[in-house]
């Protein structure tokens, strides 16, 4: 990457409007002594530009590093508002320290911003760190918030910021059980507002999804589609099964629109160790029968095969890419709304 | 040779093609309240500030008036002390302040000791003797409002109030009254000594840059002015949040409550500028008339479908654990007394039938936000198919007033890409770094211009009186049927739910300051 990256100030406090204003401060490039910088005559001339806030819950300092990482990677195509949170719900006493720096990037004569809190609370402020959150936002643009891990549902600090947010963007891979899925069914369907989800893991299934898709879109297969007798998706034996349910819940979900009900059936792989491996869609009726199936190969494949009435052809092999938390996170940012399809197949994985 | 001029000069001619700011005459500032809470947080310094811009005439002199045993040196330390404190600017010039500090003296007396008058009159004369002011008076009523009539009354008993030549006038604070009937009893006792071009009726809010911004960005810029109308606009929404609570004014809270405390000056002012048409010229009472005519043309209010009132709870907020209104001190434990309004208003004219203006204040908000945001309409045909537009919300302006004056645009905008998929961004403009100089503070800027007789920024006689009018339907109404709900919202959250029905029932959400 190109460019100069600055860290114009980095202090702490623990007043909201110490804050805010440093916020202000560092937002338009002002210096301690109130003197203006470069940036802030730079500032004065172009007004600022920002597309996004985003919030980052995390629980420990390794994931922390981990996390801004990320962030730091985004912030040039997403000039932003960013807020960490690292929120140890210990019994230690109450503590909070916040601290305010801003990351200026000069991309090909461009100048972009991002402002960047981190909040760090122990104890019972922990649970309450939505009410710092919610001065520290830009008004007027989205809030999205990450939470890489799974979130600790329980405690208040996942509602209150859920309330606050118009897009909460998950990673389901992380442990997600059933009740968790639950839980991000009920955010997205909340009458007031439901935030929109976005799940890492679902994307990672699109390879999958365009696969199955393309099955019918053989000269000759339609009809098959609407025959299905059942699914089957195999799944490793390490991680939460949350991936495997999806892909189910998105056929069953799919073929209710028809009003089909497709019986699905979640299989343990014990060779395999992480994630979905196979993905098998069996049908049979006037037309014959039919079984279609992809499978995870070494070397990160896809290979998506097709029996009909006893004839085998192998259709095709993709690569499957593997996308980093990064990548996945820049597509999220820029999705707009709710994904229907997700919250059908989530809520069908439900049933 | 040149001919002398026989008819005497009405005009400087020299000060023609000079756009340095005009300096006042000399004047001695008499305050009312000097060692009180205001003098030294807002007044003392804003004098100071404008001293070391060089805006104060030299000759300029104070006369610091209150009931406290002071010695004038004493009182100069305490008023070093409040600059030294609340400047704005620091560290403080020490030969400025000097040089206000030379023109400062202190004159205890109770507010309706007769005598205590004649010592002030003795003062003045002396200033006017030594320092060369002329008689040029400004009485600044620093004080409780319970005080105004007896000092008003004082001053035009003692003399004073028209004493030699030389200009009066007063500069009275908020609150005006405490319903209309008290306004009009107060205005009716100034006027017994005073006219209405002597009054200077302070909201601080109007001496804020932005406020005159809102005016300069709608009437300097074409651009704005043709779609500021019901065409184009869908609605306004005009918010103060504080996220304080009442820190320790409960006893004045009590009587006050929101409505009074706010809603009445601050929020019809703000609607007034955001509302108004345009002024033939920018004379103060020019201005003053498009904003009168506002207020008379707000549609009467039915007060229960449009009016919802609020009061806070215990709750959390900035990270912080807070109590209830009803627990804070001088506080009922059974108060009925509202800390949140929001209101649906609707104004009678061409330029905004059937837009409604959405206000709200409150405290114990989320966040601290006073802004005026004007949502337009959504775009009237999308020619992007197919790119969740449906997502991307209308356009909106903010004129942010506080924290952090300055001004945003919400815009859609393509994300790089071959697909056509379009996203929010939100340019944001900040009057400080726009000119790299800091804004004055409100209190500087009403100082001055009443200190040059301009009073376009204060409120005139019948603007108080429309403004009490209006909240003493709301009053009236609320006093008929006491909040039973009480309290109905959390301290951190963004008021009652009522609120945000009011704005649901018309398929409208509040923002997010
Ligand atoms: N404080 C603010 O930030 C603020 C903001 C906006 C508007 N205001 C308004 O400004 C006004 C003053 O507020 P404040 O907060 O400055 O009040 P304050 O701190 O209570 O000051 C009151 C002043 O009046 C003097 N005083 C009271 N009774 C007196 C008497 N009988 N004779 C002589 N002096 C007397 C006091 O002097 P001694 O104690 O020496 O007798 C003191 O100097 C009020 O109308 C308020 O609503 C204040």
């Amino acid at each position: 990457m190109s460019g100069e990256h600055g860290e114009l100030s980095t202090r702490t406090f623990v007043d909201v409007h110490a804050i805010q204003d440093e916020l202000e401060q560092v937002r338009w490039g002002l210096h301690e002594n109130g003197e203006f910088s470069e940036a802030a005559e730079h500032a004065a001339a172009e007004a600022r530009a920002s597309v996004l806030n985003l919030i980052a819950v995390v629980g420990s300092e390794r994931q922390l590093t981990e996390v801004s990482h990320v962030l730091d990677a985004l912030s040039v195509t997403n000039p932003s508002r960013t807020l960490i949170l690292l929120a140890q719900h210990d019994r230690s006493a109450a503590k909070l320290e916040a601290e305010v720096s801003a990351q200026t990037r000069t991309e090909s004569g461009h100048r972009v911003t991002t402002e960047r809190v981190l909040l760090h609370a122990h104890g019972e402020v922990a649970a309450h760190l939505a009410s710092l959150v919610d001065p520290l936002l830009i008004p007027d643009l989205p809030v999205v918030l990450w939470w890489p891990g799974r979130p600790d549902f329980d405690n208040p600090l996942f509602d209150d910021l859920c309330q606050l947010a118009d897009r909460l963007v998950v990673d389901t891979d992380e442990g997600f059980e059933t009740p968790d899925l639950q839980r991000l069914l009920e955010v997205a369907r909340r009458e007031h507002a439901g935030a929109s989800i976005g799940d890492f893991n679902w994307a990672r299934l699109i390879p999958w999804r365009h696969l199955a898709a393309q099955f019918f879109d053989m000269p000759g297969m339609l009809v098959h589609l609407a025959q299905i007798q059942g699914v089957a998706v195999y799944h490793g034996r390490d991680g939460s099964t949350a991936q495997a349910r999806l892909l189910g819940g998105w056929i069953r979900g799919r073929m209710t629109t028809l009003g089909m009900e497709v019986p699905v059936e979640l299989r343990l792989d014990d060779a395999h160790e992480h994630g979905v491996c196979r993905f098998l869609i069996y049908s049979r009726g006037q037309d014959g029968q039919a079984r279609f199936s992809i499978s995870h190969q070494p070397g990160g494949r896809l290979s998506a095969e097709v029996r009909v009435d006893e004839q085998d052809f192998v259709d095709r092999t993709v690569r499957l890419a593997r996308r980093s938390a990064e990548e996945l996170l820049a597509i999220e940012l820029t999705l707009p709304g709710h994904d229907l399809l997700f919250e059908e197949a989530l809520a069908a994985s439900l049933r | 040779m040149a001919q002398a001029v026989t008819t005497p000069l009405t005009q400087n001619v020299l000060r023609e093609g000079l756009i340095l700011p005009r300096t006042p005459d000399p004047a001695v500032m008499v305050i009312f309240g000097a060692s009180g809470d205001l003098t030294a947080r807002k007044l003392m310094p804003a004098l100071y500030n404008l001293a070391l811009n060089r805006y104060l005439p030299s000759g300029f002199s104070v006369i610091g008036v209150a009931d406290t045993a002071l010695s004038e040196a004493e009182y100069k330390a305490n008023m070093a002390e409040a600059v030294r404190k609340f400047s704005r600017t620091q560290p403080v010039d020490h030969a400025v302040w000097q040089s206000v500090a030379d023109g400062l003296s202190y004159v205890r007396m109770p507010f309706d000791d007769a005598d205590g008058y004649g010592r002030l009159a003795a003062e003045l004369e002396r200033m006017d003797r030594e320092r060369g002011t002329n008689g040029n008076r400004v009485f600044y009523f620093a004080t409780a409002p319970q005080f105004f009539p007896v000092i008003v009354e004082r001053l035009g008993a003692s003399g004073i109030a028209r004493a030699g030549q030389g200009w009066k006038r007063v500069v009275i604070e908020k609150p005006f009254g405490h319903d209309l009937k008290s306004a009009q009893a107060l205005n009716q006792a100034i006027h017994a000594v005073f006219t209405e071009q002597q009054v200077y009726r302070i909201d601080h809010y109007l001496g804020k840059e932005t406020v005159q911004n809102v005016l300069v960005f709608r009437f300097a810029n074409g651009i704005f002015e043709p779609i500021w109308n019901r065409r184009y606009v869908d609605h306004i929404q005009i918010t103060v949040a504080e996220d304080i609570g009442i820190e320790r004014r409960g006893k004045y809270y009590e009587t006050a409550g929101a409505l009074r405390d706010i809603f009445q000056n601050h929020l019809l002012q703000l609607l007034s500028i955001a509302a108004m048409e345009a002024p033939a010229n920018f004379d103060a009472d020019t201005v003053r008339d498009e904003k009168v005519k506002v207020l008379k043309s707000i549609h009467p209010i039915e007060v229960a479908k449009d009016v919802i009132r609020g009061q806070y709870g215990p709750g959390w907020v900035g990270g912080q654990q807070v109590p209830g209104y009803r627990q804070e001190q001088n506080v009922s434990p059974a108060s009925t007394t509202e800390t949140y309004v929001a209101a649906r208003l609707r104004i009678d004219n061409w330029r905004w039938a059937e837009t409604p203006f959405y206000l709200r204040t409150g405290k114990r908000l989320p966040s601290r936000a006073s802004e005026i945001a004007i949502q337009f309409k959504n775009a009237p045909h999308l020619p992007f198919a197919r790119t969740a537009i449906q997502d991307l919300a209308p356009n909106v302006l903010v004129m942010r007033i506080q924290p952090h004056e300055g001004a945003s645009l919400k815009i859609a905008a393509k994300i790089p890409g071959p697909v056509m998929r379009l996203r929010t961004v939100n340019m944001d403009f900040f009057y400080g770094s726009s000119f790299l100089i800091e804004s004055p503070d409100a209190y500087e800027r009403l100082v001055l211009d009443c200190l040059l007789g301009d009073p376009t920024l204060f409120a005139r006689e019948d603007e108080v009186e429309r403004a009490w009018g209006l909240a003493d339907t709301i009053e009236k109404s609320w006093g008929m049927q006491p909040a039973a709900d009480f309290p109905n919202y959390a301290a951190g959250t963004w008021g009652p739910e009522a609120a945000d029905a009011l704005l649901e029932r018309d398929g409208r959400r509040w923002r997010r300051p």
